[in-house]
């Protein structure tokens, strides 16, 4: 990963800490390290979010646009992701610098929702065969401090959680054509279903062990992490108490980074144990999410945004 | 995307032909029972799929070394070329770089035609590919060096990474890259309680769409691995699936991977016998020509003397005189 | 002048501002933690971010024995306008903006300090609402500073645009968006404002000549503003900064 610089004794000094169960700031191999989240920050955009896992900093914009559904999927709507690595987290990142980064991002968010069982792309037809709503999810990286892959699906889905559809009030046939009339009422919108919406946990294989959320010099002194994308539990995401039945996480995609390789006894362990840190993952972000919800609907929230 | 102006393009809110024909018009579940009934008669022929891989090296000569794999109707060819240096760059890098394309050609896939620019699923292949083989080579041995691979999907039938995977890796051994192991790859989709090894294209696109009233397994497993030092090098699943699932289909690839080895293993030997006969032939047809050389050397030489002893004659009467 | 309305009957501008006010600005130095510098600035709804790295050995290419290198990008976020953008940066919108950036900190900046050096500046516009370009320049301040580089003075930017007050010319100061896209003239100054020196000036659509001097010094009036605004903005940080320090010590 970009930035970070580490000398061989600082490597030898974490890949030791690491097999004692120590890193380097006082975390055990399977904790996280603070969040901030924030959802509502661009105002151009549907719905937006902005996470800060230490020193990783993402900015997250939905935009969402009218397009013609796809022939052989008539009754599916569309969901784009992109990924801009900006300068400003490091100088490597300028002009075409990024790319590769970007690219990785991307085709593992698509990949992980890719499943009909992670995110329904049935809610974004609005009239089968003719027109549906395309979902541009724009990933702004503004500092790395490792752990990319996790901090931008946590704020990716945090920013659906946000992203508001103009209901359609009416629609005139017109030939062929439709006309389709949005409510102007910012408050006339429906939320998306994003309950089962895939985590992605990125586990960092330092010398023997696996541990999740490495920091950018953790990162340096791996070779291979593998990335586990799980779906979520839409019993977070709910206040009231209409409990729907309890889904089983399921892995939505899995890949692996980096150049090294695994063993497949470490890769399966790894894999189970990516799908615990999912699941408390997807608890915590529930509850924050719910919890700014309640924020915005009672007028009480104080919109931070960069200037805290 | 720029208009490809040497065919002739439809209105713009056109669409296929095929889009109503009634092989389209199928529901998923019309789909499904055509394929479960198709796969029962390929079951009593009972193949099995290791053996269904056919592969070649030394198919392209331009190239430093190259494969060609078939596996059922999906066909790929790899070549690989010489290290060079990297090209712009500021840093010294210690170790080797290995950069991948995939291409597919543009009459590859069934469905529609693949416009020649290189799009997302292009980029994404080419990037798993990279992170497939990148382990199983010794990249310390050419620093500062990058070596170049493309694979080209002449036909796609499914598990296309997987062929991809295969010619790469026998490529780079033909190339004599030095590499830890060497390196197979197998796919699998599961539907439900399915399970389809080295799936076609039609299984492929089931599995992934799949139904999503129903709550069930359904998704693509690709797996590469170095089967003598038993790691995995690369794991890409799409879809979703129950942790227990996966690790079942974990097991099965592996199996696979390592049935595939000897078969890759003889057409490597079948190789390396190729290149000594061949090395003998050059060796003997170079000996003849030396011979037949050696010849007319000396039949020139003889010649030669002759000519300047006559010569030699002819100055000293010139001096008589 | 045939453009629209830009003043009401009672003297206010379409988003309630007098023609002389600027809109709010609150900024931030210091938000990230990685570049040597960076700043965050707000102005009304124009929100944007700077970095500085720097200064550090130039590239080959770029070196120079004069004085630093001054390497700016401007990027704006796919979602920072109302109809979505393809790209980040690349485009001849954002090509121009970063070389108009180098023209205002080069002029700023003690460029003969460093020789051999590069200093870079990085732009990240998260929302456009008019004024990007002034925005841009004074967040890029606030990073410089931050970054503690050597500036001659703060090089601070502001619009100006042209309205009627009944007939009577009456020049608007930082101009929104709304503004911006009705169509009038619109006069970006980049300027030094303590030293009197114009960094970067330009002008789109007509203006009358007789105008002009009313346009520019009101646009220059903005730019003092807005020193003013930052000054205070970074003798706060570094109070903050100060006192913070002094309580670990202790």
């Amino acid at each position: 990963m970009a930035g970070s610089l580490i000398s061989q004794s600082e490597q030898v000094f974490i890949v030791h800490g690491v097999e004692n169960d120590f890193r380097s700031d006082g975390r055990s191999s399977i904790d996280y390290r603070p969040m901030e989240l924030e959802t509502d920050v661009v105002s151009h955009a549907s719905g937006s979010a902005r996470l800060r896992l230490a020193n990783t900093d993402i900015l997250v914009g939905v935009k969402t646009e009218i397009d013609v559904p796809k022939p052989e999927t008539p009754g599916l709507g569309k969901i784009e992701f992109f990924v801009d690595c900006s300068a400003n987290a490091t100088p490597e990142f300028e002009g075409r610098g990024g790319e590769q980064l970007a690219n990785t991002i991307s085709s593992t968010m698509q990949r992980a929702y890719y499943s009909p069982q992670a995110f329904n792309l049935k809610q974004l037809c609005i009239f089968e065969g003719k027109q549906c709503w395309k979902l541009y999810v724009d990933i702004l990286i503004l500092e790395c401090g490792g752990n990319l892959c996790d901090a931008v699906s946590l704020a990716v889905k945090a920013a659906l959680f946000n992203t508001r559809l103009p209901c359609v009030k009416a629609a005139l046939m017109d030939g062929g054509n439709i006309d389709l009339q949005l409510s102007d009422d910012p408050y006339d919108s429906k939320q998306l279903d994003i309950g089962t919406a895939p985590l992605l946990v990125t586990l960092c294989k330092i010398g023997t062990k696996c541990v999740v959320d490495p920091s950018a010099e953790e990162e340096r002194c791996s070779v291979i992490s593998l990335v586990v994308g799980v779906t979520g539990n839409p019993n977070f995401y709910q206040t009231d108490d209409n409990v729907i039945p309890d889904i089983k996480c399921k892995c939505s995609t899995i890949s692996m980074n980096g150049p090294g390789s695994l063993s497949p006894k470490t890769l399966k362990s790894a894999i189970e144990q990516g799908i615990t840190a999912a699941n408390c993952l997807d608890n915590a972000l529930g509850d924050a999410l719910l919890r700014e919800k309640d924020e915005i609907s009672y007028l009480k929230k104080h919109s931070y945004g960069f200037l805290k | 995307m720029p208009l490809d102006y040497r065919r002739f393009n439809g209105p713009d809110d056109s669409v296929s032909y095929k889009r109503f024909t009634p092989d389209f018009l199928k529901s998923y579940e019309e789909l499904l029972g055509d394929l479960l009934e198709k796969n029962n008669l390929k079951d009593e022929q009972a193949s099995d799929e290791a053996q269904r891989v056919f592969a070649e090296t030394d198919t392209i000569s331009q190239a430093k070394g190259s494969a060609y794999v078939e596996i059922k109707n999906t066909k790929v060819v790899c070549s690989v070329f010489d290290p060079r240096e990297i090209p712009h760059q500021n840093e010294f890098s210690h170790l080797g770089q290995i950069y991948c394309e995939v291409k597919f050609a543009p009459f590859s896939c069934s469905s529609q035609r693949r416009p020649p620019a290189p799009d997302a699923e292009d980029k994404a292949l080419s990037e798993a590919l990279r992170q497939a083989i990148e382990p199983a080579v010794c990249r310390h041995l050419f620093p500062n060096y990058q070596i170049d691979v493309f694979a080209y999907i002449i036909e796609n039938d499914g598990s296309c990474l997987a062929a991809a995977i295969n010619a790469a890796g026998l490529a780079l051994t033909d190339a004599a890259v030095p590499m830890y192991d060497l390196i197979t790859a197998s796919s699998m989709a599961i539907l439900d309680d399915k399970m389809f090894v080295v799936p076609n294209e039609e299984e492929e696109e089931l599995a992934m769409k799949s139904q999503e009233s129903k709550d069930i397994n359904h998704g693509v497993i690709t797996l590469s691995m170095l089967s003598e030092l038993s790691q995995i090098t690369s794991f890409i699943q799409i879809g979703s699936l129950e942790t227990d699932c996966v690790i079942k289909a974990m097991d099965i690839l592996e199996k696979e991977c390592k049935e595939l080895v000897p078969n890759i293993q003889k057409v490597v030997v079948r190789n390396v016998i190729k290149n000594v006969k061949r090395q003998q032939i050059l060796h003997e047809s170079a000996k003849e020509m030396e011979e037949i050389l050696d010849e007319k050397y000396n039949l020139w030489q003889k010649s030669l003397k002759a000519k300047s002893y006559l010569c030699f004659s002819l100055s000293f009467f010139s001096l008589l005189a | 002048m045939p453009g629209p309305d830009l003043l009401s009957s009672q003297g206010l501008r379409l988003d309630g501002r007098r023609p002389n006010e600027l809109r709010r600005i609150r900024c931030k130095l210091g938000v990230f933690t990685q570049p040597d510098g960076s700043a965050y600035l707000e102005q009304g709804n124009t929100k944007v971010l700077a970095a500085v790295y720097g200064p550090h050995q130039a590239s080959k290419s770029k070196t120079s024995t004069e004085g630093v290198v001054v390497n700016c990008q401007y990027s704006m976020a796919t979602f920072s306008t109302g109809e979505r953008k393809n790209r980040p940066r690349g485009d001849r919108k954002s090509q121009e903006m970063s070389l108009h950036l180098r023209q205002s900190f080069t002029a700023a900046i003690k460029t003969e300090l460093y020789p051999r050096s590069q200093i870079d500046i990085y732009i990240e516009v998260l929302q456009a609402d008019g004024g990007a370009y002034c925005a841009s320049v004074n967040a890029g301040t606030l990073a410089l500073i931050d970054a503690g580089i050597p500036l001659k003075a703060y090089v601070c930017a502001c619009t100006a645009s042209m309205a009627w007050q009944g007939s009577e010319p009456e020049p608007l100061v930082d101009v929104g968006h709304v503004e911006e896209a009705a169509g009038g003239v619109c006069l970006t100054v980049s300027s030094l404002p303590s030293t009197g020196n114009v960094a970067l000036l330009e002008l789109s659509h007509k203006l009358h000549m007789d105008y002009y001097d009313m346009v520019m010094s009101r646009a220059m009036q903005g730019c003092r503003d807005i020193e003013v605004i930052l000054d205070r903005a970074v003798r706060e940080h570094l109070a903050e900064g100060w006192t913070k320090q002094d309580t670990i010590t202790i």
